[in-house]
């Protein structure tokens, strides 16, 4: 059945009225996950918070068992999902730069969009940041292009480069996950003990 | 800590388990042979010889012409443009590669239709869609646009526009000219002709 | 503290309803009647090979009704069938061959070595349902070349035509290289030159002997 679009189920003038569905309910799910706070997010990098992690390792785990019971059913044709092309080097760069803006920040750019709703003055900020990163990024991409495309290792999965099947992946994938959860949660305790929390008088 | 993770993350642990314990299951789009067999009973996949003609001469850029001769034979010979895709190797990856790109039209060809038809009725069963036959294949190719029959005397106006067609196609192909020696009497009786409602067509 | 933590049911009600989707899904899950058996490999094999052919001279013994362990099936249509058919052949058209009491019917034949010879008018009518048979595991089913046309023309001394090969396809049937590069095209020369490539035969055999 699905993916709707590809499959020609629906056309591609959906598109918008899908992304805006979807957007609202992501923008749900961070807000009501408690990610417009910075120091829920910025907890994992001092070791007292890991929702951060738990939330985006259930969502990533729901949904590769998902995706695979339904490709079995037949509900969606897995191989007809668009992978985005990796390209190494760059990608571990810019990874490093924006784990750097996310501990400074406390946002990460969706993250900060919910807290501009919840009216956050600092998310504002952040926002007004990341459009002037954007725009001095495009303004100097041609600089950067040679670099941006190098090392392009194509639509490539890692179950597929590491040569097992998706059900193995998923399987390790999941057992690190429940690991982190429970792992995480010992750390939390055992950071939190220590921690003096600031009172405002 | 409440009780409930310890539930959720044994409930994680056997749904990414059960997946070892699927059957197989064959998920391609045309893994179901009634479907097969339906589009088999119709003579869609079949295209002429004239109709491969119009498209090379044209430059149909939706046209993709696959040879499933062996490698020699279509060393010998093969039509413009033509990929090679021996039908013993069609299975491999490389060529799956050349099937199935969005917007083109494949089209299988042979000496005759039968290996062509083979070819289509793997590739339909591996999924791919807009595959053709060339009805007749080379054989008719040859016999219709290299080198076509003149129609009889009384034949219709269309028997006469085609062959005036294929007589173009021909010279377009090889670069010769053919025998045009009774040409100008038979567009006389060309006018005459009352126009029938059937497209005669070179037997293949 | 956040909300996902003050409420840790509400990941236990969304993964339960996950679970629910997921069960439903797999119990609901209906197998198609019919499966392909034969891998797309075998199959390349399969059409490669002269097995699982039969040469017209080699069912004049079942015309004769002296086999019977090989059965004719005609996949026409009535109509046609009806105008004319091979002796002794049973009519099941290609649309309705893949119906639940044909599938049966082909089942039991397998069951019983009974080999089925299919043929339509000619060779390329009978090739799709021929191919879907033996992808379907019924491997014991035959595609008779030439089919009824070339029948016909032999029709009452098919065991003659022994000698003949024209229900042979693909080989080219013109030297299409001289052909198309040919200084002169000569347009009113209808008498295609037949090409010279021998094609290695059978002995002389009738399917009734072989078995499937």
């Amino acid at each position: 059945m699905g993916p709707l679009i590809p499959q020609g189920i629906i056309t591609g003038d959906w598109d918008f009225v899908i992304a805006l569905l979807l957007g609202i309910a992501f923008g749900f799910i961070l807000e009501a996950s408690g990610f417009s706070s910075s120091r829920n997010i910025t907890g994992a990098f001092y070791g007292y918070n890991f929702v951060v992690l738990r939330v985006f390792f259930t969502a990533v785990l729901v949904a590769m068992i998902g995706l695979l019971y339904f490709d079995y059913m037949g509900w969606i044709a897995m191989d007809m999902l668009y992978i985005l092309p990796t390209y190494l080097t760059p990608m571990i760069l810019g990874s490093i730069i924006m784990g750097f803006g996310f501990v400074l920040g406390g946002f990460c750019p969706g993250t900060s969009y919910t807290a501009i709703a919840i009216g956050k003055i600092d998310a504002m900020v952040f926002t007004g940041g990341l459009f002037l990163g954007i725009f001095m990024f495009s303004e100097t991409f041609p600089f950067f292009s040679d670099f941006y495309y190098s090392e392009n290792m194509g639509n490539i999965t890692i179950s597929e480069m590491l040569g097992v099947s998706n059900e193995v992946f998923t399987f390790i994938l999941v057992v690190v996950g429940l690991a982190a959860f429970w792992g995480t949660w010992i750390i939390e305790k055992r950071v939190r003990k220590n921690i003096n929390p600031y009172k405002f008088d | 800590m409440n009780k409930n993770y310890i539930y959720l993350t044994l409930l994680m642990l056997i749904l990414s388990g059960g997946l070892f314990f699927l059957p197989d299951r064959d998920n391609t789009k045309y893994s179901n042979p009634e479907d097969l067999m339906w589009s088999i009973v119709q003579p869609t996949r079949f295209v002429s010889t004239d109709a491969i003609a119009k498209m090379i001469i044209e430059n149909d850029p939706t046209l993709e012409l696959i040879d499933v001769r062996a490698a020699d034979e279509y060393g010998g010979f093969s039509l413009q443009n033509a990929l090679n895709m021996p039908l013993d190797s069609i299975v491999s990856d490389n060529y799956q590669e050349y099937l199935g790109i969005d917007g083109m039209n494949t089209v299988f060809f042979s000496n005759d239709d039968i290996k062509a038809d083979q070819a289509w009725v793997i590739a339909k069963r591996l999924g791919f869609d807009n595959v053709y036959v060339m009805k007749g294949g080379l054989n008719c190719w040859m016999s219709t646009i290299i080198k076509p029959l003149e129609p009889e005397e009384t034949a219709s106006s269309e028997a006469f526009e085609l062959y005036s067609f294929r007589k173009g196609a021909s010279i377009y192909f090889t670069g010769n000219n053919i025998e045009s020696s009774s040409e100008s009497k038979k567009t006389t009786l060309n006018i005459t002709r009352k126009k029938k409602q059937s497209v005669a067509e070179g037997g293949c | 503290m956040h909300v996902h933590e003050l409420n840790p049911k509400r990941t236990a009600i969304t993964l339960l309803i996950f679970t629910a989707v997921i069960i439903v899904g797999l119990i609901t899950l209906k197998s198609p009647r019919l499966k392909f058996e034969q891998d797309v490999n075998k199959t390349l094999e399969m059409i490669a090979l002269d097995e699982g052919y039969v040469y017209p001279y080699e069912i004049a013994d079942v015309i004769e009704g002296k086999a019977d362990t090989v059965l004719l099936v005609d996949l026409r249509n009535t109509f046609e069938f009806a105008k004319g058919n091979i002796p002794g052949s049973e009519n099941i058209s290609s649309v309705e061959l893949l119906n639940e009491d044909n599938i049966e019917r082909l089942n039991d034949l397998k069951n019983k070595d009974v080999c089925v010879v299919v043929y339509a008018n000619n060779q390329l009518e009978a090739n799709g349902p021929w191919m879907i048979l033996r992808q379907l595991g019924f491997d014991n089913v035959k595609l008779l070349l030439g089919g009824y046309d070339y029948y016909k023309q032999w029709e009452g001394k098919l065991a003659d035509s022994y000698g003949d090969d024209a229900f042979l396809r693909g080989a080219p049937k013109y030297d299409y290289k001289e052909l198309a590069n040919s200084t002169k095209v000569a347009g009113s020369e209808n008498t295609p030159k037949r090409s010279t490539i021998k094609i290695a035969r059978k002995k002389k055999t009738s399917v009734a002997e072989g078995g499937c």
